[in-house]
């Protein structure tokens, strides 16, 4: 009895680690191999299939496009619509198919809005952008625009306003260039159907609004900032002075330059860098930014701009007569 | 991080579009309600249907809604999101109030959040404010006007007091406070 009294406290500490419930998800061993077996079948057959969504039962294109203009708040014209939905690929495939069973039906395709859709966005993105950085050159304004003009962003809009599905072309996922096409073709359907103020506020909203967060200046790229600084600095009569502020480590491979420069005894920037010549060219880089007021710390750029911007010209005017 | 999260995509907490900053755009695109016209339990959703339906395609005219009778299968709610998300949702036999509140959840997220793991709870596209650090961020500005060699700014200060010094200080404080108490 004693013998089982002293053993007690080793047995219950054993009872305590033997576990009583398992934890394991138990998955039979048929599973994996028939994974696999479905698997290679779906690669000997071509791969995964995407079926079109407009294939579905569930799928009703009228509504699809009542919901689209709806959801970004606008009024198409409904006709319009649709032509700026239908990528030329689909106008041939129907024709074809037209061909052979010996009847025609004729199918507009979005080329001609696609034009007036590029042409107005390229003249509001232009007048938008002078407006809210006033003081940036039209060097980068213009780097900018094509930017925000260019297939990859245009095609990343317009794939977030949910007109994926609803594009009538021959292939399916659509790639990028009949998404950025197909924006371009809405952006004209808007322009025709309502106004041009409208089309120009559906353009800011969605368009320019891709420049929240990002650096203004890294879309431009300047490949001489201390040339393009003094010819500017020369242009006001004044002359700029680089001087070396500060330097540690000289010689070693953890080197730091700080050059500052200045005009007219007043510092307009300063830079670093582990020469002397990159820590100028970063001071010149910083000098631009503050004459362009494209600082890092700049204020965020203005996205309410109501109707369209004033040119420069005529917004000179206006201050001149004030 | 859990196990059964290592297989999750994961992500930040991001607005699709910069959604919000020109205009408010529902991320919702379409909803399609599976359901039984006999079975019990679809009885919520028929409730649902027959109750709330009209009202909910009315209010929000950016989402279209399809409904699909299957006989004798479970319901089901399928949502499809602008950035391409599907979530897939069974509401076998849940109430009218509980799928009222489902289809609200549905309809004011941004997509398939429930899927993904977020790596952090905020998102910043600055991290630093203030620019990269040099040796001369945080310089001491006396040092500007100040004449080299300078015992002030030469000082030796930054070694730890060393053994001997700590043992000659508590000496002298010792005497002092001898002194105090032979007082």
């Amino acid at each position: 009895m004693a013998f089982f009294r002293r053993c007690l406290p080793i047995l219950t500490r054993e009872i305590k680690n033997i576990p009583l419930v398992k934890h394991e998800v138990h998955i039979h061993r048929w599973v994996a191999p028939t994974l696999m077996e479905l698997k290679h079948r779906e690669i000997r057959q071509g791969g995964k299939k995407t079926f079109p969504r407009n294939t579905f039962l569930e799928w009703n294109l009228e509504a699809e496009l009542y919901a689209f203009s709806k959801r970004l708040g606008e009024e198409f014209d409904s006709e319009l619509l649709l032509q700026a939905f239908t990528d030329r690929s689909y106008v041939i495939k129907e024709e074809m198919k037209q061909t052979e069973m010996d009847f025609a039906l004729k199918i507009k395709d979005n080329r001609e809005l696609s034009d007036k859709g590029i042409k107005f966005m390229e003249e509001y993105v232009q007048l938008y952008l002078e407006a809210v950085l006033p003081r940036f050159p039209k060097e980068g304004i213009s780097c900018i625009k094509n930017h925000l003009l260019s297939e990859n962003v245009l095609a990343n809009v317009c794939l977030h306003l949910g007109a994926k599905d609803i594009i009538l072309s021959a292939e399916y996922p659509v790639d990028n260039s009949t998404l950025a096409n197909t924006f371009k073709a809405i952006v004209g359907a808007l322009y025709e159907s309502s106004s041009e103020e409208k089309a120009a506020h559906f353009v800011r909203d969605f368009v320019i609004t891709q420049l929240q967060g990002q650096d203004v200046n890294e879309y431009w790229h300047i490949e001489d900032p201390w040339k393009m600084l003094t010819e500017l600095i020369a242009k006001t009569g004044a002359s700029i002075e680089p001087r070396l502020i500060g330097q540690v480590g000289k010689g070693t491979l953890l080197a730091c330059y700080r050059v500052g420069l200045y005009v007219d005894k007043k510092m307009l920037s300063t830079g670093f860098g582990e020469t002397v010549a990159i820590a100028k060219e970063m001071a010149a880089r910083e000098a631009l930014k503050k004459l362009f007021s494209t600082e890092d710390n700049m204020h965020p750029i203005n996205y309410k701009l109501e109707g369209m911007p004033m040119t420069k010209s005529q917004s000179r005017q206006q201050t001149m007569l004030s | 991080m859990s196990n059964k999260s290592l297989f999750i995509k994961s992500g930040f907490v991001r607005a699709p579009l910069q959604n919000g900053v020109g205009r408010y755009v529902c991320q919702l695109q379409r909803i399609v309600l599976k359901f039984c016209k006999s079975h019990g339990g679809s009885r919520g959703i028929r409730d649902f249907i027959e109750q709330d339906l009209v009202d909910f395609a009315k209010n929000s005219p950016g989402t279209v809604v399809y409904l699909k009778p299957r006989r004798h299968r479970s319901p089901v709610i399928v949502a499809e999101y602008l950035n391409g998300d599907r979530v897939w949702m069974s509401v076998h036999q849940k109430t009218h109030s509980e799928i009222t509140k489902w289809i609200e959840n549905l309809r004011t997220q941004q997509g398939d959040v429930a899927a993904t793991r977020l790596r952090k709870y905020q998102y910043t596209d600055h991290p630093s404010i203030q620019g990269p650090w040099t040796p001369f961020t945080f310089k001491d500005p006396e040092l500007n006007t100040a004449v080299l060699p300078d015992p002030k700014f030469g000082a030796n200060n930054r070694l730890p007091v060393s053994a001997t010094e700590k043992l000659r200080l508590l000496f002298e404080k010792q005497k002092l406070s001898d002194v105090q108490t032979a007082e």
